[in-house]
């Protein structure tokens, strides 16, 4: 304990203070809203604060820690997110004055405050487990595992709260949740893997899932306001990012996570969008002051609703502000010291408007000198971006709603692959998601060069290969997208959706016979597919094979009650029928 | 052992209240031995159980050493201490210290911190474990200075103890009075 530091606290407030601060008029309605939801049985604190006796026994500690601000743990300045975590210059006064004094409990205390127990929204409509727990040793660095949860529903679920439970909340700091829809989890490890960031294969036309699932120790679950649920789909896997502190024995650690639907599909897109420049991460050693920056220009309005900074252990002030087209400068987030132990998804009370040619502004410093204490290195040395603890990290993912009331992720998506390609020309995805999002917003011409360059950069890449042909089949180049799907059939056979886009390239071409067989691979690889079945039913009828299209037909129809081209062709087919 | 020794020896026979967990008076500098060193513990401070793992290790390296597990807090109920000790496998013996008079000997102030006493009974070195912790909201990724086992090392080794304190980071045992 640092006694000096002590007295300049206490000596100061002593002064101006009238009456003498106790336990039951002043200290108690601090601790019981700040600490207490951490620092009681089953919770994240490593002792509880429900009581004077349990105060009384941290009186000073409580003083030094609140009076560097450790405790209670809150990162950014400024007062504009909700469950803000900070105390008041004066109640920390009040804290110090009161330890000082002997930490007197004064009249009888209020009663400690009631929490709810067990699932904090009730039952879940469905509940993971982890398939296996992981083991922690008793002593060593900092664990990151990924743990993956399949979740096993029938049909598609519009999912409107999650609750996480780490398994141990003394033991993990905090866990990130993300879906992983292509299953690409599962390839880095059965029942989990290692790594501080995961990443994950995103579908072509997947933008990011727009929301942040996060546990934090204390936290109350978050429930997403009216419309912004989210689609979880048969066969989604849900992967579990912890990072987990040693306590000094083995343990073992198990979570759990509780999902919450609604009737009500998603009708509100967020998105979550990333500004970062890992490229520029090469920090020399003993550099004290790095700064990495991102800026990115908004290409419509929107409502700015939470921010995630994320950074290593050579973090130190982390910024992001706003430049409004008017010349108004907004301080979006600023945490002058950076502590990778307490980082969080901080949402603003109100959602900030930033209307379109906003410039949005990411300026990280980090501190690779001997001087900073979380140094991973000794002596320091050159550090530059990666997964691992001991490298960096340049991240600031914000949660913005495009304001216009349709879904216009995918506009969003292309300014910002845009973006991207000018921080990384060479980027492979940025120019094939990109040229796949021009194709998608009806400018083939564009996508097709995109995709060209694509194609170029990788050209044993069956994605790249696929798109490109699909471009040109829209442009009427028929003859040259049969050579790209054939191309990405010949590196992999069983891609399933090349073999569709050849098909239907080839019934162009008058190449019937082929493309039947195609479609019959394809309705036994995905019986469950509505538009395989009526696209199949589709070719048929076009050979006047009437019948086997009515069942192809009804079949589509089975599936997918509300597609309406299959009834229309099922009519068309039962009347050439003659039914 | 020169006269001044036992003189010392003598007085803190009759000064040290400590007991051992059953409650009986149980005095830590009743046996000879090279050397002595005393952490001083709590139940409910997680910083403690962190340095389980460096303290087995340390006991481990200094067989000749005797190791004491110090709980200031009077508080604090048998059972529990018995629980920490077993689940975090502390090292050495157990020791009481309701009254703080092995706290004031020792001049430690913090959970947890450690002292070492040489043969004689002087104190030679008091203050933190390691510099694991920078403050308690900070802790290096691995220790860079190993005071304790400096400290240790050097009484066995006859040497003046090259810092003989250092501030301890963790929980403040003045709230435990």
């Amino acid at each position: 304990m640092s006694s000096r530091f002590l007295f300049a606290l206490v000596l100061a407030p002593a002064v101006w203070s009238q009456t003498p601060v106790t336990y039951s008029q002043d200290i108690a309605p601090i601790v019981y809203q700040y600490c207490a939801p951490c620092h009681r049985p089953g919770e994240a604190g490593p002792f509880p604060l429900l009581s004077y006796e349990d105060v009384k026994k941290h009186a000073r500690q409580i003083a030094d820690l609140t009076g560097r601000r450790v405790m209670p743990p809150w990162l950014p300045e400024g007062h504009e997110f909700s469950s803000e975590l900070r105390l008041t210059d004066d109640q920390i006064h009040r804290i110090a004055e009161w330890a000082a004094a002997g930490a007197p409990e004064g009249s009888t205390p209020p009663p400690a405050p009631k929490f709810t127990e067990g699932w904090q929204l009730g039952p879940p409509d469905l509940i993971l487990e982890a398939k296996t727990a992981h083991a922690l040793p008793a002593s060593g660095a900092d664990v990151y595992w990924n743990f993956i949860f399949t979740a096993n529903v029938k049909t598609t679920k519009w999912v409107r709260a999650i609750e996480i439970r780490p398994g141990d909340k003394r033991l993990v700091h905090h866990a990130n949740l993300y879906v992983d829809r292509a299953h690409s989890a599962r390839a880095q490890g059965a029942d989990g893997f290692p790594g501080m960031d995961p990443v994950f294969e995103r579908s072509i036309f997947e933008p990011d899932d727009g929301h942040f699932l996060y546990w934090k120790p204390g936290m109350i679950p978050y429930s997403e306001p009216a419309g912004f649920s989210w689609r979880l789909d048969p066969g989604n896997d849900l992967v579990l990012n912890a990072h987990m502190q040693l306590s000094g024995k083995p343990e073992q650690v198990r979570p759990s996570i509780g999902l919450y639907f609604t009737d009500q599909p998603q009708t509100k897109f967020p998105m979550l969008l990333q500004l970062e420049h890992d490229g520029s991460l090469d920090i020399p050693a003993e550099a004290r002051d790095f700064v990495v920056s991102d800026d990115f220009k908004l290409p419509m309005d929107v409502a700015l609703l939470a921010i995630y900074p994320h950074a290593h252990d050579l973090g130190r002030v982390l910024e992001a502000s706003a430049t409004l087209p008017s010349g108004e400068k907004k301080s979006l987030i600023r945490i002058p010291d950076w502590n990778r132990n307490w980082e969080s998804v901080y949402r603003y009370r109100e959602g900030i408007t930033l209307p379109k040619d906003t410039v949005i502004s990411m300026r990280f410093h980090y501190d690779n000198s001997s001087s900073n204490p979380r140094n991973p290195n000794n002596p320091p040395k050159r550090v530059r971006a990666g997964n691992r603890v001991a490298d960096e990290m340049s991240h600031l993912w914000l949660q913005v709603l495009p304001l216009g009331g349709r879904d216009r992720r995918m506009e969003l998506e292309e300014a910002w692959l845009r973006h991207q390609l000018t921080k990384y020309p060479s980027d492979f995805d940025a120019h094939l998601h990109l040229g796949a999002i021009r194709l998608a917003r009806l400018d083939p011409s564009e996508a097709a060069t995109e995709l060209q360059v694509a194609v170029k950069m990788k050209p044993q890449n069956p994605e790249a290969r696929n798109e490109l042909g699909s471009a040109m089949l829209a442009q009427g180049r028929t003859a040259e997208a049969i050579a790209q799907f054939r191309m990405a059939l010949k590196i992999r056979p069983d891609y399933h959706n090349a073999q569709y886009n050849l098909a239907r390239a080839l019934i162009k071409t008058g190449k019937t016979d082929e493309a039947i067989e195609l479609f019959r691979g394809l309705v036994t690889a995905y019986p469950n597919d509505a538009e395989v079945r009526n696209g199949f039913g589709e070719l048929l009828y076009g050979q006047g094979k009437y019948a086997e299209a009515l069942e192809q037909f009804d079949k589509a129809i089975a599936l997918d009650a509300s597609n309406a081209v299959a009834k229309k062709n099922r009519d068309r087919a039962a009347k050439a029928l003659g039914h | 052992m020169n006269p001044l020794a036992v003189l010392v020896l003598a007085a803190s026979v009759a000064v040290t209240a400590t007991l051992d967990l059953a409650g009986n008076a149980r005095d830590p500098f009743a046996s000879p031995t090279r050397a002595r060193v005393f952490v001083f513990i709590r139940t409910d401070c997680p910083i403690t159980n962190r340095y389980a793992p460096e303290l087995q290790r340390l006991a481990g390296a200094f067989p000749n050493v005797e190791f004491w597990m110090v709980y200031p807090d009077r508080t604090e109920n048998s059972d529990a201490i018995r629980r920490q000790m077993m689940d975090f496998s502390f090292p050495g013996q157990i020791l009481r210290d309701p009254r703080h008079d092995l706290v004031k000997r020792a001049h430690v102030t913090t959970a947890p911190e450690a002292a070492v006493f040489d043969s004689e009974n002087h104190l030679m070195y008091h203050g933190r474990i390691d510099d694991l912790w920078v403050n308690p909201g900070i802790s290096r990724p691995v220790a860079r200075v190993h005071d304790l086992e400096d400290a240790i090392s050097a009484v066995l080794g006859g040497r003046p103890v090259r810092l003989a304190e250092t501030h301890a980071i963790g929980c403040t045992l003045a709230d435990v009075q």
